[in-house]
């Protein structure tokens, strides 16, 4: 985790015109379970969550034959260094008979930045049931947070103009009218989000997507009762860890809802589930969070 | 096994700074060992390698099914000691193979930002039956090696509201539930130690609640079940010798799997003490060609 830099759920940029979030993510083979990666050059201050927790799946996934992600539970430990490779440790925990596990961890100069475990099964019919898509705005009733940025930004210094890059995720959020707005709201939130460009025909990497977007905007949802976000002065805002269960297969270039709400907020943390529906009410994956979230004493 | 005892056997041994050894109790005479056993012998490790800080949650894999006929290795990685947060991984071995890994994270309590969700209604434990209770009642005229875990003492007592559901053939139920459940002897003093019972006791039930919609029992012919992961957060300090409602849920199941999500909540004022979320294997075998 971070203690520095409250942007934590914001994820970055685009990093340059020609290259796709797919390509960013991509991964070196150093050794059979030995991976190396890399962030955006353009993005500042830390890593944003979403990419390792994205790229320590594929490193996963590189040692996985053919059988898919069904759940994974992660730590933030250290806050990543954009400017340094990551390099991804795979420990082959089990290639069972029905299922496969793995464990990854996230090293930068020598110090644990990140862990994974993961475990892997072949997709099988059987019982099934879900919850319902819960009530809400449709995401083409809603503005574009892109657009919505531009317009805010329009007479901002340089150093905020960054924010009105594309980035590689599509946002509709029901709260976007009220995100600079201060005052206490309920601890519930959705946004309609989506990819913007083309992931392709590899399913695993629509998941792997998806982990990535998964961190995005969520933490925020536990602070909405106390009128701070991430700019509060004094507020110190990281991800702790992140849980995530993928219930059925989807293509997340195509519009999804994501529902989340905070049962819980104490000691400094807050907790924070989500369910993530495509446009039909499937429910495609169930997310779970624990954030930090505290006013830095006053000196 | 009363609670007393569990607490006993759930103690490890030291065998180097961050390598432990701990066993099964004799009387759980299974054929694999309850994953609330290992759950909470691995936070007891991670506690062993942390001096002050609490832990506030954990994430587990269930890998391989323990064998209670030998003694478990538990290798603890110290991931790291912040300047806030102490981090540690844990791998469970027998056999030179992985059993269970956990990840937990532990923190200097601080005061903050309030909030969390009512505990919902529910019929007073008073009212409602005990779970061994009915299954005395249920299981009269099983055979006697079926009915001796019954008449052990257990360190667990657990009330599920409307009862348990039939473990061969029972009426479709909506896929939520509540239990009410408290360790039935006392703990002791030590804090950490109601945050384990805890622990332990919170992987009963709850794979149960993904099950219910679909008129099957974890006993019913070719019926498949067993925990895949579990992760627990500890939102508030409590004493689990007092009583608490398991408030359970299932958002999902699909391909095999069922999720769950729980939220623990004391009951003298209402806190919530701990949230959980735990996905399960539930099948049924193909009937053999």
């Amino acid at each position: 985790m971070s203690e520095t830099d409250p942007r934590d759920d914001q994820a970055p940029e685009d990093q340059a015109q020609d290259e796709t979030l797919v390509e960013t993510l991509q991964l070196e083979r150093i050794e059979e379970n030995l991976f190396r990666g890399t962030s955006p050059d353009t993005q500042p201050g830390r890593i944003f969550g979403g990419q390792v927790i994205a790229q320590s799946l594929l490193a996963a996934y590189e040692t996985v034959e053919s059988r898919v992600c069904h759940s994974l539970h992660c730590y933030f430990i250290r806050p990543g260094d954009p400017t340094t490779p990551i390099v991804f440790e795979v420990d082959r925990s089990r290639d069972g008979g029905s299922f496969t596990t793995r464990r990854v961890v996230a090293v930068q100069r020598g110090k644990q930045i990140f862990n994974l475990a993961a475990s892997f099964k072949d997709p099988e019919e059987g019982f099934s049931h879900q919850a319902p898509m819960p009530e809400g705005p449709h995401w083409s009733e809603l503005p574009d947070e892109a657009e919505m940025a531009r317009e805010w930004l329009k007479n901002a210094p340089p150093a905020a103009k960054r924010w009105m890059r594309v980035r590689p995720i599509e946002m509709r959020s029901k709260d976007a009218r009220t995100y600079w707005t201060t005052g206490p709201k309920e601890p519930s939130s959705q946004h309609w989000f989506r990819c913007r460009t083309p992931i392709g025909a590899d399913p695993h990497m629509h998941q792997v997507i998806l982990a990535y977007a998964s961190d995005m905007n969520l933490l925020s949802t536990a602070m909405r009762p106390y009128g701070v976000h991430w700019q509060t002065p004094g507020f110190q805002s990281a991800s702790l860890d992140h849980a995530m269960w993928f219930h059925r297969p989807t293509d997340f270039n195509q519009w999804h809802l994501y529902v989340h709400d905070s049962p819980s907020a104490s000691d400094g943390r807050g907790l924070i589930r989500g369910a993530i529906y495509a446009e039909d009410g499937t429910l495609v994956a169930s997310v779970a969070q624990e954030g930090l979230m505290r006013m830095r004493p006053q000196t | 096994m009363d609670t007393q005892t569990l607490v006993e056997t759930l103690r490890l041994e030291r065998l180097e700074v961050n390598l432990f050894r701990g066993t099964t109790p004799d009387e759980e005479s299974r054929q694999r060992i309850y994953g609330g056993q290992v759950i909470a012998q691995s936070l007891l490790a991670a506690y062993e390698t942390v001096e002050d800080r609490v832990c506030h949650s954990l994430h587990c894999y269930f890998i391989r099914p323990g064998d209670p006929n030998i003694p478990i290795i538990f290798e603890v990685d110290r991931a790291r000691d912040g300047g806030s947060f102490t981090t540690r991984r844990v791998i469970a071995v027998q056999h030179g193979q992985q059993i269970f890994n956990l990840a937990a994270s532990f923190q200097v309590e601080e005061q903050g930002f309030e909030h969390q969700s009512e505990m919902p209604d529910a019929p007073h434990w008073d009212t409602v039956e005990d779970d061994i209770e009915a299954a005395r009642r249920r299981l009269k005229d099983a055979p006697p090696e079926a009915r001796a875990w019954l008449e052990r003492p257990h360190p667990i007592e657990m009330r599920t509201v409307g009862g348990e559901p039939d473990e061969v053939k029972p009426d479709p139920r909506e896929p939520r539930q509540q239990v009410w459940f408290r360790a039935k002897t006392p703990i002791g003093p030590d804090p950490h130690m109601h945050q384990v019972i805890l622990a332990y006791a919170s992987d009963m039930s709850l794979l149960g609640t993904a099950v219910q919609p679909h008129g099957v029992g974890w006993q019913t012919p070719g019926m498949q079940t067993a925990s895949l992961d579990h992760a627990m957060w500890f939102h508030r300090p409590t004493d689990f010798n007092e009583w608490h409602l398991y408030q359970q849920e299932s958002p999902s199941a699909s391909g095999g799997r069922g999720f769950n999500l729980g939220h623990i909540y004391r009951a003298s004022d209402g806190a919530l003490v701990a949230s959980c979320a735990q996905e399960g294997l539930m099948r049924m075998r193909r009937p053999k060609a």
